[in-house]
């Protein structure tokens, strides 16, 4: 095979790669979205979460762990920048980044032990885009009008400055139920 | 020395000169610095929204040729130009910090003139504009180009009143549980609700609500719940579900009427059609053909690209065609390549997997376009809307976007 050969076939298949689910305007920009904090999601008429005292949720890992992967467990329902990508964590900003007040939230299956928790995805604001480790996945996501469950929405709009930069994804509960889906 | 220097420079510099003017018996005409204007907004034109660059650029469809641009401030996700007619203007939702992405926030409503695309001045408007990745039905110009409807989301939902007679912003009504924003009339526009419904909103002179009805819910927002796409024919606007059932609400009633049938067959969703993309459905409304984007796929792939457009017959409400999407991914690799279109640009068509298309426009002239972009890729695609015939790509038309608007 011929280096341009090779090369072509490179090409093909990184742009086919790009080119999925995680397509490049997936990694640009579109996000997430934001409730009102843990406090709230028990309340939700979808995924409850148990009120059995678990685990803390960072002791929860899945057995490739990396929270810098848009494979990782906790990113079901993530539109974003992966904060563990820009200066922060799956469960913390990075610097100079402010969290949104308000957040959606999905539910995902922990291949480790088996169990669906209830996540989090807190937008970080202040910056514009981090531009790294975009990951747009949409298990259990849903329109505008089920807002808690929308991960278009700029969630941002709710902090001090609308400007996007990357998103957490905290596990805050265990779910009671799997979301129904179709 | 150095005057020495600067006499040789200016020995060259001027012998050149003399050397080049003399060169040309009959020199000129010569050019004039100009700029250009658009002439009436035409049936094949349509806005392209880059999120990275943020601004719209707008392109003709038949040529290929772009004709101009507008920019968006800093907000994250650029709202697509709204076209008035009547006023020969487009209306451009912004919003910026005083320091960058710090300090004071202020929300407007730029208006520019149709023809010179310049901005003519700004509406202030209060600071909750809601923005999300497509914004779809994220703000709404009513019938008969009066008003102008903004969709927020912090801290609640509600939607602004613009008159863009005295552009002045008039008021805010409460919109809670429902979200986004579709005109139904003159001083009317309804909203998707949670509970599976449509609200509709009347609204006097002062931007205060009078008068609010609501459909029966006609879709179930936890088990298949309905895109924010609707596209609209008349006072009936049309939505598709998650699993392909197509919705249509009626707004010469009160309360609104509603419909709903399947535009998947058994064979087809067991085969795992369904629609999916951004901007995934557009309607042809002289011909009243509906067109979405399908792919095959399990649930959470609602925003995953599709292969095909199907197009349905909204009267007798039948599937009336499948058009396979051109390879863009082959077209952009061919372009970053520098490839033409010989057999090098025809083996990257038999190499390159397709992923689709996830944003769909047609335009609504009698020779109607069907315009179809990817967010990830740099080219839109056009073909043929009633035979499906791939006509022309059109190169370079940004980094990432899912949003085509065709203004008439």
């Amino acid at each position: 095979m011929s280096r341009l050969d090779r090369w072509l076939e490179d090409s093909a298949r990184g742009l086919a790669r790009r080119s999925g689910r995680r397509s490049f305007l997936a990694r640009v920009g579109r996000f997430s979205a934001g409730l009102i904090g843990a406090s709230m999601v028990p309340v939700l008429p979808v995924a409850r979460a148990s009120n059995e005292p678990r685990r803390l949720p960072d002791e929860v890992e899945g057995p490739e762990g990396d929270p810098g992967s848009c494979e990782y467990w906790r990113h079901c329902a993530i539109d974003g920048f992966l904060c563990a990508c820009c200066g922060g964590s799956a469960t913390a900003c990075p610097p100079g980044t402010s969290s949104s007040p308000v957040t959606w939230i999905g539910t995902c299956l922990n291949p480790a032990d088996d169990q669906h928790y209830m996540i989090s995805y807190n937008d970080c604001c202040g910056k514009g885009f981090c531009g790294r480790c975009s990951c747009n996945r949409n298990e259990g996501e849903r329109p505008d009008y089920h807002w808690y469950r929308a991960n278009d929405i700029n969630w941002c709009g709710g902090a001090s400055s609308q400007a996007y930069h990357c998103s957490v994804a905290r596990v805050v509960g265990l779910a009671s139920e799997q979301q129904p889906e179709r | 020395m150095r005057r020495a220097l600067t006499s040789f420079l200016l020995f060259l510099v001027l012998g050149a000169g003399t050397a080049w003017a003399e060169e040309g018996s009959a020199p000129g005409p010569f050019d004039e610095l100009g700029t250009t204007v658009l002439g009436p907004t035409e049936p094949h034109w349509v806005w392209v929204t880059d999120i990275i660059f943020r601004h719209s650029q707008i392109f003709d469809a038949e040529s290929g040729r772009m004709l101009g641009s507008v920019d968006h401030a800093l907000g994250a996700f650029p709202r697509p130009p709204i076209f008035s007619s009547s006023r020969s203007e487009f209306y451009v939702v912004e919003a910026r910090y005083e320091w960058g992405y710090r300090g004071k926030r202020t929300d407007f409503v730029t208006v520019y003139d149709a023809t010179t695309l310049s901005a003519k001045g700004q509406i202030i408007v209060p600071t909750q504009s809601a923005e999300s990745a497509a914004n779809l039905a994220y703000s709404a110009l009513l019938d008969g180009n009066r008003s102008l409807a903004l969709f927020n989301q912090f801290p609640s939902q509600s939607v602004s009143i613009i008159d863009l007679e005295s552009r002045t912003f008039l008021d805010s009504i409460p919109t809670g549980g429902c979200a986004g924003v579709y005109a139904t009339g003159a001083q009317s526009f309804a909203t998707l609700c949670g509970d599976g419904s449509m609200q509709r909103f009347t609204f006097d002179s002062e931007g205060n609500a009078t008068d609010s009805d609501s459909t029966t819910p006609f879709f179930n927002a936890v088990e298949d719940p309905i895109m924010m796409n609707g596209v609209r024919i008349e006072n009936r606007w049309f939505f598709v579900s998650f699993a392909g059932v197509i919705h249509e609400v009626d707004f010469d009633h009160s309360p609104p009427g509603t419909r709903s049938w399947s535009g998947v067959s058994e064979a087809e969703r067991e085969e795992g059609w369904r629609p999916g993309g951004r901007q995934l459905t557009a309607v042809h409304r002289g011909l009243e053909r509906l067109y979405v984007m399908f792919h095959q796929g399990g649930s959470g792939t609602h925003k995953d690209p599709g292969p095909e457009v199907w197009a349905f017959d909204l009267t007798s409400r039948q599937r009336t065609s499948r058009f396979v999407v051109p390879n863009m991914d082959a077209t952009s690799l061919a372009g970053m390549l520098g490839l033409d279109g010989g057999f090098s640009g025809w083996l990257l068509q038999q190499l390159v997997p397709a992923t689709g298309a996830d944003t769909v426009a047609v335009t609504q002239d009698a020779t109607p376009l069907l315009l179809l972009r990817n967010s990830a890729l740099p080219v839109m695609t056009v073909l043929d809307a009633q035979t499906g015939a791939h006509l022309r790509d059109i190169p370079e038309i940004g980094l990432t976007g899912n949003r085509l608007v065709v203004p008439r």
